[in-house]
């Protein structure tokens, strides 16, 4: 019982990073019906943006709140402007082209990304993991029975983070002129121009927004994990878009269940079957949800209009 | 060729006229909130060359959608010959012998214009042979790999298959007066050309009844008159029963026997083209109420 | 109600129908044999060539379905793991086997092919399983599920001890010849060129061109779609196997996600949809990395640049999808073959696809 509560805790914890980086997917699809498949990998940017801030603040600084409060705020201010730069320069002049001319664009930005990283040129961090700066020193907040289940600050602080971000843009997609724009041009992109709403800036916002959230997710991953690695964004990403697929694509709340339902499934896996098939668990899922229910849980096959 | 386009199911006992080759039932459909169609009936018969009218977003494409399974309406049934085809995928539809045409040209732009119409012959032909497959679909799977193969092997049935399917694009080409644009890709040809070229694609999969969105949009005077007479020939010559979506009122009333009117997804008048023309809902619906205002009703 | 129309341009028949579709392969398998055998000393060309030939097969078989068909598979490695493993398994049982009334060497050549048929058919059956569920969805679904394809292979081979975990499958004999693997080099460009050309082809080209109206004409897109995977999914099976049988080992870090995105870049690089330029393609990157190190290593930039040529080629690929994408969408070839845009002075086939 004790066991199976603390899989529930850490796998929720799990969940709600996984949520964190699926919103992005989701909110990408939302505006451009574009598989943001460089997703993960910007994230990965993001981390090592946050990276080498904990380092340049210092060990002491790095312990406070303020120090925390700086190294999230550079990587997700650095990776929304990342995440702005590569919509400008790859994405948007391909708006209009073929769908799959953009999801190779995608698929070649991850690439770059993730095996530029590995490289140990100039500034670039090379392939081997490096050990992440315990920015939250971890303590056992709360301890049931002789350690049966214990749940670890981190844990705490990174669902109470992930939960404010999530209300927050809850707010934002429903409860201002910013959401309603962004909710139009999700709707048709062209007719929403022809109303008026300038869409460049709305689907730039959107892709600020989702690399900026990924860049706290990534972080919170870091934390939990204690290391980096080029590989990481790949690796969270897929899951996270396997979550996102799960909740139904393009749908908000959707992405935030499908994430949390994957984070379980994993945690038990891990826990009552075997460590090494982790890794396989999301995709096996991820086909057994496509052919069962193709739109995901939430989502429909929406009609193409023709 | 048609041996598909016998009857299969047994014609309603209690008339004796066949049954309708493509029928609707109270067809509803909604986007969201938006009631795109609204309880549509229609019945289409050999022979019949009906027309189907309405103001911009009164429906008219989207009751073309759902016919031909594109969309799944949220009411009512789609009937071909007293078969229900909810639920079925357009191509099965299709098979059943429904073609249609796209309002905004959707032509497979990089084939050539004889490509284009064999892509259509040739699923028919699959048609056949599925349903020698006893109808198993593992048969059916089956079958259809032991077809790729042939085509590698270039076993001499596929090359008569092949030049069969040439011979009868050619010809349908040649209906539509394209036979000089046999080779080119189809994204080269002119507007009306690629109109005319998507009905003889449409022709290709050996329909029985012939859905035209707007087969007339986008050319002068001439062309349409030509276009209309033509649609005629090809109902009288292949067969059909066709329904058109058109614009132009007076060319609508000039070759349809019968008009049906949509406005906002609702049929607001059906008959011949004079009761039509009078009626005072379809001149509200096209002028507005207040050209009735200051004309004081209807002519 | 037949048409006088223009005549069908038949090519003047030389060769009696029923043997116009194996004509081809009764004058490669000679021709082939004597390359064989013309090839003999150095290993490292044997093997760059066999390398060369096992990324054409890969190359040439996924062009068939991101292509081709228009979808887009990116876990073409993985279906390849499965060919490898599979046919790899099947030659170390049949190690001790030998067909007593064939000479040594033609039994094990049988054997071989055997194996490697094995290995292709259970790559096809894995690219139904995995292509069923996700090409009756959105092209891109394809994308993320073939990748996780690959992924769950990977953790399968590592959680199996018949296929050696993540040390590898070791000690398969070393049936695979620069013959052999141009043999089915010929094999699978062969199969493409006629389906390419077949209606069986203009279905699938009338789905990547428009799906909705290839639907609407009767085309059964879903089974076109899986029938195009499962076909190319068996190619990768059979270079897979080929590839298996000339290494010395095999291991899961050969078919990571980063083979597979080697080979959409030649696909993408010749022209989604071009069988000769994924030829061209192929030969050129797989060769291209090898001038580079010999090049390097002439320098003489102490070897380190030499060495490192492998890991700058990986984010230089990447780089490379997306200027094609920016600049060349149609890659080196578009849709066309290489004839259709050499020189006047070659003979050219008539325009349009196919
Ligand atoms: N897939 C869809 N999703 C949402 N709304 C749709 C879809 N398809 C059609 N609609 C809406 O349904 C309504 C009817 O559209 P439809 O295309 O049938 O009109 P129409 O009568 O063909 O008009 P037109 O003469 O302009 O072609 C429109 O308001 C349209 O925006
Ligand atoms: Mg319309």
């Amino acid at each position: 019982m004790a066991q199976l509560l603390q899989h529930l805790i850490n796998g929720l914890a799990a969940g709600t990073i996984y949520a964190l980086v699926a919103l992005g997917y989701t909110m990408v699809y939302g505006v451009l019906k574009l598989i943001n498949f460089a997703h993960g990998d910007v994230m990965m940017v993001g981390v090592y943006m946050g990276y080498a801030t904990a380092f340049a603040i210092g060990r002491e600084a790095r312990g406070s709140f303020l120090g925390i409060a700086a190294v999230f705020a550079v990587a997700m201010l650095g990776c929304a402007l990342f995440g702005f730069l590569i919509e400008r320069f790859a994405y948007r002049p391909l708006r209009e082209k073929p769908r799959l001319t953009a999801l190779i664009t995608a698929i070649g930005i991850s690439f770059a990304l993730s095996y530029g990283f590995q490289l140990d040129i100039g500034f670039l961090p090379g392939a081997s993991p490096r050990a992440f700066p315990e920015i939250i020193e971890p303590k056992e907040w709360i301890i049931i029975g002789d350690r049966d289940v214990v749940v670890w600050n981190w844990q705490v602080i990174s669902f109470l983070i992930a939960v404010g971000l999530m209300v927050g843009l809850q707010y934002l997609v429903f409860g201002t002129r910013f959401g309603r724009a962004m909710r139009a041009v999700s709707w048709d992109h062209r007719v929403a121009a022809l109303m008026g709403i300038p869409t460049d800036r709305v689907i730039a916002l959107t892709f600020m927004l989702s690399s900026g959230l990924a860049a706290g997710a990534g972080l919170l991953y870091a934390i939990k994990d204690t290391s980096v690695s080029p590989l990481m964004g790949l690796y969270v990403g897929l899951k996270a878009f396997v979550a996102a697929v799960i909740g139904g694509i393009g749908h908000v709340p959707g992405a935030v269940v499908g994430a949390l339902v994957l984070g379980l499934v994993e945690e038990f896996v891990v826990g009552y079957a075997a460590s090494t098939w982790r890794d396989a668990v999301a995709f096996g899922f991820l086909i057994l949800v496509l052919l069962v229910k193709p739109g995901g849980l939430f989502g429909r096959v929406a009609a193409e209009k023709v | 060729m048609s041996a598909n386009a016998q009857p299969v199911a047994p014609a309603s006992p209690d008339t004796k006229s066949p049954p309708a080759l493509l029928r609707a039932d109270g067809v509803s459909i909604q986007f969201g909130g938006l009631k795109a169609l609204t309880d549509f009936h229609l019945s289409i018969q050999q022979g019949d060359l009906l027309g189907l009218i309405g103001p911009n977003g009164a429906g008219k494409s989207t009751a073309f959608n759902v016919l031909t399974g594109v969309y799944q309406p949220s009411q009512g049934q789609v009937l071909v010959r007293d078969t229900k085809v909810n639920g079925r995928k357009p191509h099965q539809i299709n098979l059943l012998g429904v073609a249609r045409t796209f309002q905004n040209i959707r032509l497979f732009r990089a084939l050539t214009a004889l490509d284009n119409v064999k892509v259509a012959c040739r699923a028919q032909t699959a048609l056949h042979q599925s349903r020698l497959g006893l109808g198993a679909k593992l048969v059916n799977a089956g079958h259809n790999y032991a077809d790729w193969w042939k085509a590698l092997l270039l076993t001499p049935s596929f090359q008569r298959e092949e030049r069969r399917l040439t011979a009868q694009a050619e010809h349908l080409l040649e209906v539509m007066g394209l036979s000089h644009r046999r080779d080119e890709e189809a994204r080269n040809l002119p507007y009306g050309e690629q109109r005319r070229l998507e009905i003889a694609r449409a022709l290709g999969s050996q329909p029985r009844v012939l859905l035209l969105d707007e087969p007339a949009a986008g050319m002068n005077t001439r062309e349409k008159a030509d276009l209309m007479v033509l649609i005629r020939k090809l109902r009288d010559d292949f067969k059909l029963g066709v329904l058109v979506i058109e614009h132009d009122m007076k060319l609508v009333m000039g070759i349809c026997e019968q008009i049906t009117v949509l406005d906002h997804g609702e049929t607001i008048a059906r008959g011949a083209p004079a009761e039509v023309r009078s009626d005072r809902k379809v001149i509200e619906a096209y002028l507005g109420d207040s050209y009735l205002e200051s004309h004081g009703g209807a002519a | 109600m037949q048409s006088p129309a223009l005549p069908v341009p038949e090519a003047p028949s030389l060769v009696p129908p029923a043997l116009r579709g194996i004509l081809p392969l009764l004058i490669a398998i000679p021709t082939l044999a004597l390359f064989h055998w013309s090839l003999t000393g150095s290993d490292f060309a044997t093997y760059l060539l066999s390398v060369v030939g096992v990324n054409i097969i890969l190359a040439v078989s996924l062009n068939i379905v991101n292509g081709m068909t228009g979808q887009f598979s990116i876990g073409h490695a993985g279906f390849m793991a499965v060919g490898a493993y599979i046919a790899g398994y099947t030659s170390l049982q049949l190690k001790e086997v030998a067909l007593s009334f064939l000479p040594v060497s033609a039994s094990d050549q049988v054997l071989f092919m055997l194996a490697l048929l094995v290995g292709g058919v259970a790559a096809a059956l894995c690219g139904f399983l995995v292509g069923l569920p996700s090409l009756r969805l959105r092209g891109d679904y394809l994308a993320i599920v073939t990748l996780g394809f690959g992924e769950i292979i990977r953790v399968f081979v590592q959680n199996t001890d018949a296929f050696g975990r993540a040390l590898g499958l070791s000690g398969i004999p070393q049936y695979s010849s620069p013959g052999m693997v141009f043999f089915w080099v010929f094999l699978v460009v062969l199969a493409a060129r006629r389906l390419a050309g077949s209606s069986h082809g203009r279905s699938l080209w009338a789905i990547r061109e428009d799906e909705v109206a290839a639907e609407a004409m009767g085309v059964d897109t879903t089974g076109y779609k899986v029938r195009s995977f499962v076909f190319s999914s068996f190619f990768a099976g059979i270079a897979g196997g080929l590839f298996a049988h000339f290494v010395p080992i095999i291991n899961p870090g050969s078919f990571t996600f980063v083979r597979s995105m080697e080979i959409v870049v030649m696909v993408v690089l010749g022209g989604l949809g071009s069988t000769t330029g994924a030829v061209v393609a192929a030969i050129f990157l797989t060769l291209l990395p090898e001038g580079m190190r010999s090049l390097f290593g002439a320098l003489g930039t102490e070897g380190s640049l030499a060495q490192r040529v492998d890991q700058i080629r990986m984010p230089i690929y990447g780089l490379l999808l997306v200027v094609l994408m920016l600049s060349r969408p149609q890659g080196l070839f578009g849709t066309k073959e290489i004839w259709d845009v050499l020189p006047r002075w070659l003979p050219r086939k008539r325009r349009g696809l196919a």
